[in-house]
């Protein structure tokens, strides 16, 4: 009985972070490598720590407008991250299509695909930014947990 | 002997982390961040709109006057409205914080208004821009400018011609 919540407890401090390019120009992910790869932003004293795996993710960072050729791939890899899983649009492309907007070639927003929970505009927005936003998906993720 | 200056210079100088978002946040003042509209100083010649490579920025006549909408979330922070705008009545802060829930999605808009006057002169419906009077020669007074921006642009173009340039 006691042991559950402890679980929880304990599980809530390290959500695992998945990137899926949804066609990027790779300035976002980019970013996002930075952010998570040097000591300078070190995201890991949040707790997270980015897998190679979407079946180990808790907060998924989309980037990229989601092009038509990678609509398939991106839907089925959401599809394998476990409930509870908390979205992250990363740059204003996922948001609203960004430079690319109106292109015949992606699908903008992404959120008439897939439910996004936070936002982070920005072309690319710079580390300490996507840190503010993950900052906020974690607060999320912890209520839905 | 390499590794023990090393240690040294690293116990002196501390982690090279940054505090955020744990602290404040380094931030350049010339940060390309969110956009800012000030449609006091705006000559709506709506080059910002047109310069603007992702339709970011959207001019509309309403019955009040013109709506000036800046979506940031469409906004690649590109600086080409601040560099075309001939008042800096557009121009980039170094507010890069902009990260929001997706129900805020339709709030992030900076958003203005150019109102109608009426002209002083004739008495037509025009909308109370920042007069275009850069190059006037010699340059306007304050209270010149005031007159000229009460007047629709016929009648701006008549005060200009007729105005008494002291000798
Ligand atoms: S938001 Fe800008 S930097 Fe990021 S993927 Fe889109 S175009 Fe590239
Ligand atoms: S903001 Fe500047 S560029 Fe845009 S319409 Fe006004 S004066 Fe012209
Ligand atoms: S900074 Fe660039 S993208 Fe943003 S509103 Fe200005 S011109 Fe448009």
């Amino acid at each position: 009985m006691g042991l559950i919540p402890n679980f929880k407890n304990i599980a809530t401090r390290s959500p695992w972070i998945y990137r899926i390019n949804a066609g990027s120009c790779n300035g976002c992910d980019v970013e996002m490598a930075t952010t998570a790869l040097i000591p300078r932003y070190d995201i890991e004293r949040l707790g997270c720590q980015y897998c190679g795996s979407p079946k180990h993710a808790d907060i998924v960072l989309i980037s990229g407008p989601l092009t038509v050729r990678v609509k398939d791939a991106v839907l089925r890899m959401y599809e394998e991250i476990p409930d509870p899983k908390v979205t992250v649009a990363v740059g204003v492309c996922p948001i609203s299509g960004g430079i690319f907007r109106e292109s015949y070639a992606v699908l903008a927003p992404i959120d008439q695909y897939i439910p996004i929970d936070v936002n982070v505009p920005g072309c690319p927005p710079r580390p300490q930014a996507i840190i503010a936003g993950v900052a906020k998906a974690i607060a999320i993720w912890r209520e839905r947990l | 002997m390499n590794f023990l200056t090393i240690f040294a210079r690293n116990l002196k100088q501390g982690p090279q982390t940054e505090a955020f978002p744990l602290g404040p946040a380094f931030t350049p003042d010339r940060l390309r961040g969110r956009i800012e509209f000030k449609a006091e100083s705006c000559e709506g010649c709506r080059i910002c709109e047109r310069v603007c490579p992702a339709n970011a920025i959207r001019f509309a006549k309403t019955p009040d006057g013109m709506t000036f909408d800046c979506w940031h979330n469409t906004c690649v922070f590109c600086g080409n409205c601040e560099f075309y705008c001939p008042t800096d009545a557009i121009h980039q802060t170094n507010d890069w914080d902009l990260s929001h829930v997706n129900a805020d999605k339709f709030d992030m808009v900076e958003h203005g208004l150019i109102p109608n006057q009426t002209c002083v002169d004739c008495g037509a419906t025009a909308l109370n821009t920042a007069p275009m009077v850069k190059n006037a020669k010699p340059p306007l007074s304050t209270e010149e400018v005031a007159e000229v921006r009460a007047r629709c642009p016929k009648c701006r173009a008549k005060y200009l011609k007729n105005r008494k340039v002291p000798a």
